[in-house]
């Protein structure tokens, strides 16, 4: 996008002189220009070239002065005045512009630059005396935002505002634009994903809601999504992502901007060269994991010590060993292979559990994962057209056997300035994404279910062996029904998720203006968005797959959702002297439906079928399992007034109401308002701080909004009754019951108002620059489900009940620290800060322990019992006493915490919170070094303070174990408790051990890239060429739970390696 | 010109579009095009639509899962922890057993699972008898057979409920909004509610279409458990006024049942399971059964099947299929069961345990139709056996070839219990094992029905109110007795029947899954192994007399548990008669706790319960969600009220 601004740079610089606010309506007839921190920063694209040094001994004998001066006359300090080729005889201009410099001929070129501005080289010509005027950098001024139904220059923004541009979406390999945004923006929380085609959750300002969706709205290319998130779009065809995170800002988009506002622009064609980009990356990547089982030899130990404290009397000690007891525990009985290998630390007569081999059943189903990404572009345009078409593949193989993610993408946008006065755009998008799910535990009546072919593989014990003697496939490797073979396991699942997505954005603007002079600055806008989707997911299950159950199964599952959203909106801006008036009219109308159906059978005559023949020549009617259609609909509609006054470019004021109506509210409730203000205050153009060199730029803005949250699900309020269907004897009789969940006409729009005091700095000659924002919201009428007592019939119900508030500050900081000839070590820092309290619930100040909700206390806490350890034999006179009041105590069990005192651990008077669940800080951190070409960027992120339920180790002796200290006899300050050896479960309070800090600061990724220098390129004809390698996930910086990484909040993590170019010609 | 034209065309096609759209408001309407609404309740085809949910809620649903057996088997002397551990704190009254119950696993019942299901029951059946109640409709459909059935379902519910917990909430009316305070009824209140309801069921309903539909037989029988429930020890510190009245009540009652359900002529045909609606879960003997069927769009899962049978997968050459069911391994089978038969004269225990299967995983020296595993259930002192344990030792006599494994109940000769315990293996009580699932031998979907009310405990209903007449001093303890022998009449040998026979749901495969031939299903018990007697095809007769000289059986019982008087001897006796006949069918837990003697016998007989269980353990904890989720006079509880409100100890 720096080639492309190049030439509209001077038209943009001139236009602004004329009417600033012409300027900003402009950008929403063009592409939206991104922007790139680099070019931001003129720092560096001006910097004094050294190569081109001559002669110092040259002599300086002509003297020239100078004045320079802003676009409006005002003389300009600071500004550097270099010789060009020799910059050791630089000088910098006073405080009132002028300067005096001495040359060695008088033919020479001065270079002027200053950050902000545009460098300039003045040929002298012999003249002696120079006054030459500076325009700021359009770069800058081309930083633009997008609030909403329109895009505003970064300065005249007055809600809190955060973006990103595709050079950051470009930083780091992703196959999602959402998971480039992850701690890129301050406030911002997303979490990631591993399994191919996935996404994580995304978080604005943390939670508000306890029940109602909390993820954020999205809009693309003006058309607020009804569906789905941003996942269907190719990261590289997107121009910028702007997140408006205060409600002077969401409230823009009323009942659904509680949660946030997520908005991509697209890319589009631009005026100028055209411009073929290409853009491939290649990733290696292998699973890491955290979570380190116990090899053979620690866990056929843990499981004898597991048997004995199950039952002293009957089992011999861990550190006692007998063949014969190994032969029962180890049901030698049930899987002769997997107890020849325990016999071999019997071999000389005395137990040697190092002989034992252990099988690594998780690199039987590991793969190294291979993704390429490749993507295609052109974009060009003239005066009257403009157009923008790419075409992307994406191929990831996941690191995990039958796991992958293809999608295809492409995207074409057109704009047409048919006339002065009329102009005609559109933004098509497609995507088509097919993900091999591979195994997952959906749908399962097998033993044992776990979530993925790597989690089925940990299952299994690491002393058992895959094959028997003969060469046979063991179908319970270990002889323990509830944990089968994973061997072939890839051949015997199949879920497939394919996804086409075509998503559109269609305009009409006309110009009244260029019509008739005096409509001059009236605007009419038509905006259509349709999204479409179609999914499909087939499963298929043989029988002899880890989640079979002995009989082959498959189901098919289709679906498609429409929407659309239709918007008429009206401009007005105009200009009076020093006041500027925009105001900006809407009415909206959104429709949403979607329909699916599926069919789900058992019997599958081969397996070659898949879910493709389910028909009823090959499915008997006992074997059909289910089949199902079902519909759902819900509109919108809103009207929105807003209006932007700026004055003499220092005092800005945007305010706006909104109204929406929702239909799945109960009637009468529909309705609600949404109303906002915020203002700004530009100090840097004030008169005090005019002069004062260090400050660039400095904003102070203060915002209220109300938004609105009516994320329920469609027909809630209208209790829907659940058919089913009863045999009397085998007369099939219709039925029904009312739903669970007590019916609400009542249900009204979940209100928060949020209150955002927020500064803009730029200071140092730009050197440290950021945002601070503060921001404290209340939301009265929480609309929740709550379970409510079962004696009423019904378990639970949606009501507005109770308010949080909610308050935090939202702080990132850009500093170059090091700026010298051709190298730049810049750093980026985001950190947010967010607490949310419940203040009351549905009868005032009362606790509602079965929700979880406690006033003044997070939304999402740990409430149980707070662990003091575990019992040791010295406190055996204490435990006796828990004893005679009924509890179980026994040295090395788990020792909750009597909080009352009353020797005795009972749920009414023990239990307690915890901690809260929701971290209280989440930080991110870029350091980036730039040397002649080269970056090299470290990315952290982290989550800070705040606590993990792990369930703790239930050490039951029968499945596999992680490693962790536990107690024996001989090992009595241990961590965990003693393993009790039981079918089910071991200890009661195990889980109390589990509750932990989660904090953690993660090395997200490292990247190293060049540039090609210019003069290189030029032979080739590419205008661009960078080369970058990258390492994902390399490790923790520091993590509380080192069983887990807490940024996926899974054992398992992929770490890689990508290669890959963008190139442009 | 020409562009103020089109100008003005646009300007009226804008204001066409935001008007019309505007205008109608209609747009935010919801229509819900694929569900019906709660009015539907209100129509009379809803109330019978309503009645049928009910059914599914109040009598299929429960058997979907782990609380009913959890809470009715499990910790008696019938049962216990038969392998798997994930219900456990119900079978050993551990400090698991709690208002809270930390799930161990995803199979762990919570503590308001059971609490729950009854309740949601009770408001289905508060909103059928509202709506039937205000129907203007004349038909007997809704006047009388639909709320017949809401009072029936009510009253069921409240019955099981304060068997479980004691006092309890009692809610009959509907609730439209959110309601928090409740108190517990005392148990006075509900018995009360409980019988007025099956009274009016009872009035209500006719006769002609069971067992799958509540009848008033069903009706009667209810009613006069519901009487004998509140003459019973568990409620004497306040029963005194009603008692001799309802046990008055009881004998008419259960005389009229028994006219119209008798008995079936062979105990085995009972659970003789060939294919689902089969004639066994048509028999008259059947008053009510909760209703299950192959049809796969029905709701029902009766996953029962599952948990009483014994690992036999595991065993050398052995492997799971679909006849022997998939072992869960709940419900292991206590010696108490051993013992309280008269194993050569009562055909009970042979007809209600597996002791034989056949091996489905041959090799070397075994083939299909060798003999996999025989379970001998021989008698103490028995010295033939030397290990509780023997592989390829034992020979089968038909064929001479050695049986794979054998486990024996008092080896070598023996004469304490225990030593299966050692590992794990039982005989699985057979009564559920479903063969005809669909989706193969791991397939939790059973299509049974479980029968709720059979008229041989109608019998044992009615000798149980002989029995407590006659120590309340009227009639004698001898009038139980017909009532008693006529169950054990059909349970004692018939002439030339085959003692060896065996069936159970196994003889039922379905085709899925698994080849027939690797089917381990085997049509034989070892009544003669464990007896050691010749074979005989004579009858055999298990009438008692005089209520002086009870079977050995019951006489070793009764010896054990320290019973002296005439009526301790009698209810001993009544109550083995109970487990011999009703053995696992969810009733057990109930009855010792109703009668107060769940803590002898789960001591003696329990071995997993016998260290921990108290006095307190006849009640259930009221679970901590419901003590957590209401207020008091507007504020939540405080920690002391919700423990003034638990059960105590707990």
């Amino acid at each position: 996008m720096k080639r492309m601004t190049i030439a509209v740079r001077p038209v943009l610089s001139i236009l602004l002189l004329l009417s600033p606010l012409f300027y900003l309506h402009a950008q929403q007839d063009m592409a939206i220009a991104g922007r790139s921190k680099k070019s931001v920063d003129p720092f560096v694209r001006s910097a004094p070239d050294n190569r081109q040094a001559v002669n110092a001994r040259a002599s300086f004998a002509v003297p020239v002065t100078g004045k320079i001066t802003d676009e409006n006359g005002k003389g300009l300090p600071g500004v550097t005045v270099s010789i060009k080729g020799n910059n050791a005889k630089a000088v910098i201009t006073n405080e009132t512009g002028d300067f005096s410099i001495s040359v060695p001929t008088g033919k020479e070129t001065l270079v002027l630059t200053y950050i902000g501005y545009v460098a300039q080289e003045i040929s002298l010509n012999n003249r002696t005396s120079v006054t030459i005027k500076m325009l700021q950098d359009s770069k800058a001024l081309d930083d633009v935002v997008v609030i909403g139904y329109a895009t505003v220059k970064k300065k005249d923004v007055t809600g809190s505002v955060a973006g990103i541009s595709q050079q950051d979406i470009k930083s780091r390999p992703v196959t999602t634009a959402l998971e480039a945004m992850q701690g890129k923006v301050a406030g911002v929380d997303i979490t990631s994903n591993e399994r191919p085609g996935t996404l994580g959750d995304i978080t604005i300002r943390g939670v508000r809601s306890l029940t109602a969706s909390n993820s954020p709205l999205f809009v693309v290319d003006g058309i607020p999504l009804s569906t789905g998130t941003i996942d269907n779009i190719n990261p590289n065809d997107i121009e910028a992502i702007d997140i408006l995170k205060d409600a002077s800002a969401t409230a823009i988009y009323g009942s659904r901007g509680a949660n946030g506002v997520v908005i991509v622009t697209t890319k589009s064609g631009k005026n100028g060269k055209t411009t073929i980009s290409v853009n491939s990356a290649v990733t290696f990547q292998k699973v890491h994991d955290y979570n380190v089982g116990m090899n053979s030899a620690d866990y056929i130990n843990y499981r004898r010590w597991a048997y004995y404290y199950s039952n002293p009397a009957s089992f011999p000690r861990g550190d006692q060993p007998t063949l014969a007891n190994d032969k029962f525990i180890f049901l030698a009985s049930a899987d002769p292979s997997a107890f020849a290998n325990i016999n071999k630390g019997w071999a000389s007569g005395t137990w040697d559990g190092s002989k034992v081999a252990t099988t690594d059943w998780k690199g039987m189903v590991t793969q190294t994962g291979i993704t390429t990404d490749n993507q295609l572009s052109v974009s060009g345009g003239s005066d009257k057209i403009k157009a923008y078409g790419s075409f992307g593949y994406l191929n990831n193989k996941g690191t995990s056997l039958g796991q992958s993610f293809t999608r295809y993408t492409g995207k074409s946008s057109i704009d047409i300035a048919a006339t002065k006065w009329f102009s005609m755009g559109s933004n098509i998008s497609v995507s088509y994404g097919v993900q091999e799910f591979g195994q997952s535990g959906a749908g399962s009546s097998a033993v044992s279910a776990s979530s993925s072919i790597y989690e089925s593989a940990r299952a299994l014990f690491s002393y058992a062996v895959p094959y028997d003697s003969a060469g046979n496939r063991i179908l319970y490797p270990g002889g323990d029904a509830a944990f089968k073979t994973i061997v072939n396991e890839q051949k015997y699942t199949k879920d497939q998720r394919t996804n086409l997505r075509a998503f559109g954005s269609f305009y009409t603007q006309l110009d009244f203006g260029a019509i008739a002079p005096v409509l001059k600055g009236l605007k009419y806008r038509l905006n259509f968005g349709p999204d479409f989707s179609v999914y499909r997911d087939g499963v298929f299950v043989d029988g002899q797959s880890v989640i079979g159950a002995g009989i082959n199964r498959a189901s098919l599952t289709k679906g498609q959702t429409f929407s659309y959203t239709l918007d008429n909106l009206l401009y007005y801006d105009k200009t009076i002297k020093q006041h500027n008036f925009g105001v900006t009219l809407l009415q909206s109308f959104t429709k949403f439906s979607a329909d699916s159906s599926s069919i789900a059978a058992l019997g599958i005559p081969f397996s070659s079928q898949l879910w493709n023949a389910l028909t009823t020549t090959n499915i008997t009617p006992a074997n059909l399992t289910g089949y199902s259609s079902n519909l759902t609909q819900y509109q919108l509609l809103s009207y929105m007034a807003r209006v932007n006054y700026g004055f003499a470019d220092k005092y800005l004021l945007t305010a706006s109401i909104r109204q929406d109506g929702s239909s799945v509210l109960g009637t009468g409730h529909k309705n609600a308002i949404f109303p906002s203000a915020a203002i700004a205050w530009r100090m840097n153009h004030e008169n005090f701080l005019k002069n004062t060199p260090w400050v660039n730029d400095l904003k102070l803005r203060f915002g209220v909004g109300v938004t609105g949250n009516s994320a329920i699900a469609p027909y809630s309020t209208q209790g829907a009754v659940t058919p089913l269907f009863y045999p009397f004897i085998n007369t099939t009789s219709a039925g029904s019951l009312p739903s669970g969940t007590l019916a609400n006409q009542e249900l009204e729009w979940e209100r928060t108002t949020q209150y955002n005091l927020g500064i803009d700095f730029s200071l140092f000659n730009r050197r440290v620059s950021g945002a601070f924002d503060v921001y404290t919201s209340k939301t009265p009428n929480l609309l929740l489900l709550r379970a409510i007592p079962t004696v009423t019939g019904y378990t639970n119900i949606y009501a507005n009940i109770g308010a949080t508030a909610n308050k935090g500050f939202d702080f990132s900081l850009t500093t170059i620290n090091v700026k010298a000839a051709g190298f730049t070590w810049a750093t980026t820092t985001n950190i947010s800060y967010q607490k949310e309290h419940i203040v009351s619930l549905s009868n005032g100040k009362q606790n509602d322990i079965n929700n979880l909700w406690f006033i003044d206390q997070r939304i999402g806490i740990i409430y149980g019992y707070k662990s003091a350890g575990i019992w040791h034999t010295s406190d055996s006179a204490t435990y006796k006493q828990f004893n005679a009041n009924g509890n179980v105590f026994s040295a090395g069990n788990v020792r909750p915490v009597d909080l009352n005192g009353d020797k005795k651990i009972d749920p009414n008077n023990d239990r307690t919170i915890i901690g809260n669940t929701r971290p209280n800080y989440i930080v991110g951190m870029t350091n980036t070094v730039s040397y002649k070409g080269f970056d090299l960027s470290i990315f952290l992120y982290g989550r800070l303070k705040y606590w993990y339920s792990t369930g703790g180790e239930s050490l039951g002796g029968r499945p596999t174990q992680r490693v962790v200290n536990y107690y024996t006899e001989l090992n009595q300050n241990s961590e965990y408790q003693k393993p009790i050896y039981t079918a089910g479960s071991g200890d009661p309070y195990s889980v109390i051990l589990g509750y932990q800090n989660a904090s953690f600061i993660k090395i997200r990724n490292i990247s190293l890239s060049y540039n090609l220098p210019q003069a290189s390129l030029k032979r080739t004809g590419l205008s661009t060429l960078r080369v970058y390698a990258q390492v994902a996930n390399p490790g923790m910086l520091f993590s509380k739970i080192k069983q887990l990484d807490m940024d996926l909040v899974n054992a398992v993590s992929n770490r890689g390696v990508t290669l890959g170019i963008n190139a442009a010609f | 010109m020409k562009k103020y034209n089109f100008l003005i065309a646009v300007l009226l096609l804008l204001a066409t579009v935001i008007t019309t759209s505007s205008c109608k408001k209609s747009v935010l309407d919801e229509t819900l095009t694929t569900a019906r609404g709660m009015s539907y309740y209100a129509t009379d085809e809803g109330i019978t639509s309503l009645a049928t949910g009910a059914y599914f809620s109040t009598f299929a649903a429960p058997f979907n899962g782990e609380w009913y057996y959890s809470n009715t088997n499990y910790g008696t002397d019938e049962f216990h922890v038969g392998g798997d551990n994930s219900n456990a704190q119900n079978n050993a009254y551990s400090n698991g057993l709690a208002s809270i119950i930390t799930p161990i696993n995803s199979n762990t019942i919570l503590a308001n699972a059971q609490w729950d299901n009854l309740y949601l029951s009770i408001g289905y059946a508060n909103l059928i008898i509202q709506n039937a109640t205000a129907s203007a409709s004349a038909s007997n459909a809704i006047k009388k057979t639909a709320l017949g059935e809401g009072y029936f379902f009510r009253a069921y519910n409240y019955l099981r409920l304060v068997s479980q917990y004691g006092a309890v909430p009692l809610k009959t009316k509907v609730s439209t909004g959110i309601e928090l305070e409740f108190t517990r009824a005392a148990p006075a209140d509900v018995y009360a509610k409980i019988i007025s309801d099956f009274d009016s069921a009872y009035n209500l309903l006719s006769n002609g279409t069971g067992p799958a539909h509540i009848t008033k037989d069903a009706a009667a029988h209810y009613l006069a458990k519901a009487y004998l429930s509140r003459a019973s020890e568990i409620n004497d510190a306040w029963n005194a006024t009603t008692k001799a009245a309802d046990l008055a009540k009881i004998a008419p009652l259960c005389d009229a049942v028994i006219a119209s359900h008798p008995l079936a002529g062979n105990f085995a045909s009972l659970w003789a399971y060939t294919a689902p609606d089969g004639a066994n879960e048509r028999l008259p003997e059947i008053i009510l059964s909760a209703q299950f069927t192959a049809d796969a769009s029905t709701n029902g899962t009766n996953t029962q099947h599952l948990y009483y049978a014994s690992r036999y997968d595991d065993l050398p050459f052995m492997q799971r299929d679909l006849t022997s069911d998939r072992p869960f391994s709940r419900l292991g089978t206590n010696y108490y069961m051993y013992r309280v038969y008269d194993q050569v004269n009562d055909s009970r225990f042979w007809k209600s345990f597996k002791t034989k299967n056949l091996v489905n995983k041959p090799s070397a020296p075994y083939a299909l139709g060798d003999v996999g595993i025989m379970y001998v259930i021989n008698q103490p002192g028995d010295t033939r056996f030397p290990s509780y344990k023997l592989l390829n030792t034992v020979p089968y006599g038909p064929t001479g070839r050695p049986i794979a494994n054998v486990y024996v109940a008092y080896p070598n000769g023996n004469i304490n219990d225990g030593a299966l315990f050692a590992d794990v293996r039982f005989p699985s009580l057979s009564k559920f094992i479903d063969a005809s699932r669909v989706g193969g031998m791991n397939d939790t979907r059973g299509l049974r029905d479980i029968t709720l009310a059979r008229s041989a405990e109608t019998y044992l209903i009615a000798a149980e109110a002989k029995i407590r007449l006659a120590a309340a001093g009227t009639g004698s303890y001898a009038d139980a007795l017909p009532y008693i022998n006529a169950v054990r009449a059909r349970a004692q040998y018939q002439s030339g029947e085959n003692r060896a026979a065996y069936a159970d749901g196994g003889a039922a495969p379905s085709s899925n899954g698994q080849a027939v031939a690797l089917n381990s299903y085997m049509p034989e018990n070892s009544y003669y192994e464990s007896n050691n007697i010749p074979v005989s095809t004579t009858a055999t007769s298990l009438a008692v007399a005089s209520v002086a000289t009870l079977p050995a059986s019951d006489e070793g019982v009764i010896s054990k548990l320290g019973y002296t008087t005439p009526y301790d001897r009698m209810l001993c006796f009544l109550l083995n008669e109970r487990a011999r006949e009703l053995a696992g069918e969810f009733k057990r837990w109930e009855d010792l706790s109703r009668t107060k003697t769940l803590v002898a016998r789960a001591k003696a007989y329990n071995p997993d319960a016998a260290p921990n269980i108290k006095d307190i353990h006849m009640l259930r904890p009221i679970p901590q969600t419901f003590l957590d989720g209401i207020q008091s006079g507007g504020t939540a509880l405080s920690g002391t009220q919700k423990q003034t409100m638990q059960n105590p100890g707990y």
